[in-house]
């Protein structure tokens, strides 16, 4: 009867898979063995499987080290030996792991392509991924003359914005990496797409917050409204993140992305608070200021603003009653 | 010749006059005249000191606020007592103080009639000869002779301009005419020989005040006269005449009165600069002393008038931005004396249509006083591409009604031509 082995690692990702159709396989470090392996913790005949006509029987050779069982739960049962073979169980010999599984073992349902693949292997052609990383740094060069009080030269410019660029492709070269390391399909180009439209979508947004900060008074709920658009938008980038770089279940996926907003976000948070002194002399409020081409709203009168202003002397004075 | 000698003579005649009539007039007054100590209870030490002197024959002693500031405001932390010419020490109990105008009674106990200096009825005559008398740098007792030089011009509360050296320690000390009667107490100094003197009909008012009816609270005292004086002024910058006057393209309001002065300055000479920026400010020169860090009653409006030369609009309005994150309150008060700011903005046209701005206004409480608040506006144009026009202004220790009809007034001031 046919037999299949899988080499696995001890994360239980495939490392090898080895199909026989005799009804004798051995294994060992041996090279007279069906299947050699090489950890030095394995003897040179460690271990034969058999087929009795009904079931595969196991049998440990006397080695060194033994063999044991992986239970359900991946705990390691004591040695093994004329052991009746299960499909789909697992072995430890030295300090490797094998699976042995039946030709009729069942697979897991194929998972159909989603409308993100096509969305990815977009954002990785050539084409799109050049404009985005050139819009990218576009932007953050613009930027930064913005936000410099001087007339900023094209060459002063450069090195900023190829800094950046350079310094935000950290990121999805890193999840590469994790991903390559963890035996999963690097797909850096896939990944470094998907973070520059991301980037980018992020830029939008921050203009977006921006505009609307500008065009709302303190007492809309706009403002408060936008702030969720980073946090949506940076966690699509996570999800995606996981989503081509590492094979996971869509509930893991959602609960890893949650929590690298959380962090994200949650982090900036904390630090703003830690950093906010006890008392502050200095006023706080929104100084977004946009050119006269970005105002859309109708203006308020005088009388309307210092009828607001009101609530102001209230909410300073019951301030200042808690805080004596 | 011989008249030049004559004139020499006169001279000197009239110096040795003068110091004789000080030493007289010091001999005379020496008793009603004290040190006042403020003593901090935990170390035992003075904290700061100051002069004063006795104004009623049952033991009510005068002097300046910020002498004894420390006490009226933390009654727990400190002690005061007076130190007299034989050296002997007495405690003092606050009785009422005017915060506006810097004065303070005290009073020792006596158990017998105690020689006491008269104020004087009427206003000194300019260039009369005045002796200011105190304890400088606490070196002991002087007198200096100097000079009555009318009332301080530019000032809303009245400050007699006294020339003669008026030094730190001296504060509350009495100023005398040759007739020995309190013609003004010192409060401050701006210099060599520029002293400035509470005139005494303050003084007066105080006590007769204070004779028809003891203060309950000190605090609540000094509340309402603060709240009083802070209405008083902003009525009157209200009433009076409000001169528009161009600020580059803009048009801002100046206030006609002399205790309001107005400063300006550009960078019309820097060719590199890439925005054009006219300055101008107005401000009241004095304002009223709490403690130490802690001052109110101050008005202070500013204008400023921007344009981009070759710069896009974008850019100029981020430079623009920024200037708005520098705003600073104008006095230094900290957590125990006032709450944090409350803000709002929003995009507003006075009923002219002639500018629209993006307009902030933040206000902060002040914890010992309940009805007093800080406030601070600023606006900046939003409605032409490469001119902005900021206008500012900021009122400190003011109730809610007088900061908001200023509020009110200058929103609707500010205009483009």
């Amino acid at each position: 009867m046919e037999i299949i082995i899988e080499e696995i690692t001890r994360s239980h990702k495939l490392i090898a898979r080895h199909k026989f159709s005799q009804n004798n396989v051995n294994i060992g470090r041996g090279y007279d063995n069906d299947i050699i392996m090489a950890d030095p913790h394995i003897c040179a005949q460690h271990l034969s499987l058999n087929f009795n006509g009904d079931h595969w029987i196991l049998n440990d050779e006397d080695t060194i080290n033994g063999s044991f069982i992986e239970d359900e739960n991946s705990k390691i049962k004591p040695a093994v030996d004329q052991h009746i073979v299960h499909s789909g169980q697992v072995f430890a010999l030295g300090k490797s792991l094998v699976r042995i599984i039946f030709p009729s073992h069942s697979v897991p349902k194929s998972i159909k392509f989603s409308p993100f693949e096509n969305l990815i292997n977009l954002t990785r052609h050539p084409i799109l991924l050049t404009l985005s990383i050139v819009l990218f740094s576009t932007i953050t060069g613009w930027l930064f003359n913005l936000h410099n009080p001087v007339e900023v030269s094209f060459t002063q410019l450069l090195v900023p914005a190829v800094g950046m660029t350079l310094l935000f492709t950290l990121w999805p070269a890193g999840i590469a990496l994790v991903s390559h390391l963890t035996k999963h399909d690097a797909r850096f180009w896939g990944q470094l797409g998907i973070c520059f439209v991301f980037f980018n979508l992020m830029w939008a947004s921050d203009f977006i917050e921006n505009l609307v900060s500008f065009n709302s008074s303190s007492q809309s709920m706009f403002t408060l409204l936008v702030s969720l658009l980073p946090i949506s938008l940076a966690f699509c980038l996570f999800w995606l993140n996981c989503y081509v770089g590492f094979h996971m279940t869509n509930r893991r996926r959602t609960v890893i992305a949650t929590c690298l907003t959380v962090l994200l976000f949650g982090g900036s948070f904390l630090i703003q608070l830690s950093k906010k002194p006890e008392f502050s002399i200095r006023p706080a409020f929104n100084t977004t200021l946009m050119a006269p081409s970005y105002l859309f709203t109708n203006s308020n009168n005088v009388q309307g603003f210092i009828e607001n202003t009101k609530s102001l002397f209230t909410k300073a004075q019951e301030s200042a009653k808690k805080e004596k | 010749m011989k008249g030049l000698i004559t004139l020499i003579l006169l001279c000197v005649s009239t110096v040795s006059y003068s110091a004789e009539q000080a030493e007289e007039i010091f001999k005379q007054l020496a008793p009603s005249l004290y040190q006042i100590r403020l003593i901090d209870k935990a170390s035992g030490e003075k904290s700061s000191i100051g002069s004063g002197f006795q104004i009623s024959s049952d033991g009510l002693i005068a002097t300046n606020y910020h002498v004894i500031s420390g006490f009226a405001r933390h009654p727990n932390k400190y002690t005061i007592e007076i130190f007299d010419h034989q050296g002997k020490k007495a405690p003092l109990t606050l009785q009422s103080v005017d915060v506006i105008n810097d004065l303070a009674i005290v009073k020792r106990e006596v158990d017998r009639n105690m020689p006491f200096f008269e104020i004087a009825n009427g206003v000194p005559q300019k260039g009369e000869e005045l002796y200011s008398l105190g304890n400088p740098h606490d070196l002991g007792m002087i007198v200096v002779p100097g000079t009555y030089n009318g009332l301080k011009k530019e000032s809303f509360n009245d400050r007699i301009h006294f020339t003669g050296s008026v030094n730190s320690g001296m504060s509350g000390g009495p100023v005398v005419n040759k007739d020995s009667q309190v013609v003004g107490v010192n409060v401050a100094t701006s210099g060599n020989q520029i002293g400035f003197l509470v005139p005494h009909d303050k003084l007066r008012n105080l006590y007769e005040s204070y004779k028809a009816s003891v203060p309950e609270s000190i605090k609540e005292q000094m509340a309402d006269q603060l709240a009083n004086n802070q209405d008083k002024l902003i009525s009157t910058l209200l009433k009076s005449e409000w001169l528009m006057r161009p600020l580059g393209e803009g048009v801002v309001p100046t206030v006609n009165i002399p205790f309001i002065r107005c400063w300006g300055e550009s960078n019309a000479d820097k060719a590199d600069a890439i925005v054009l920026a006219v300055v101008a400010n107005c401000s009241l020169d004095e304002n009223t002393y709490l403690s130490s860090n802690f001052f109110t009653g101050a008005v202070e409006m500013e204008f400023r008038y921007m344009q981009a030369k070759e710069l896009s609009d974008t850019k100029f309005y981020q430079i623009f931005e920024r200037q708005l994150t520098q705003v600073m309150p104008g006095n230094k008060a900290g957590k125990d004396d006032v709450s944090e700011f409350q803000c709002q903005h929003d995009i507003v046209t006075p009923s002219n249509q002639a500018i629209t701005n993006k307009a902030v206004f933040c206000t902060r409480a002040y914890k010992d006083f309940p009805k007093l608040f800080d406030v601070i506006y600023i606006a900046i144009s939003v409605d032409k591409g490469d001119q902005a026009l900021l206008s500012h202004f900021t009122i400190a220790g003011v109730t809610q009604n007088s900061a908001l009809s200023f509020t009110e007034k200058f929103m609707e001031s500010v205009s483009w031509k």
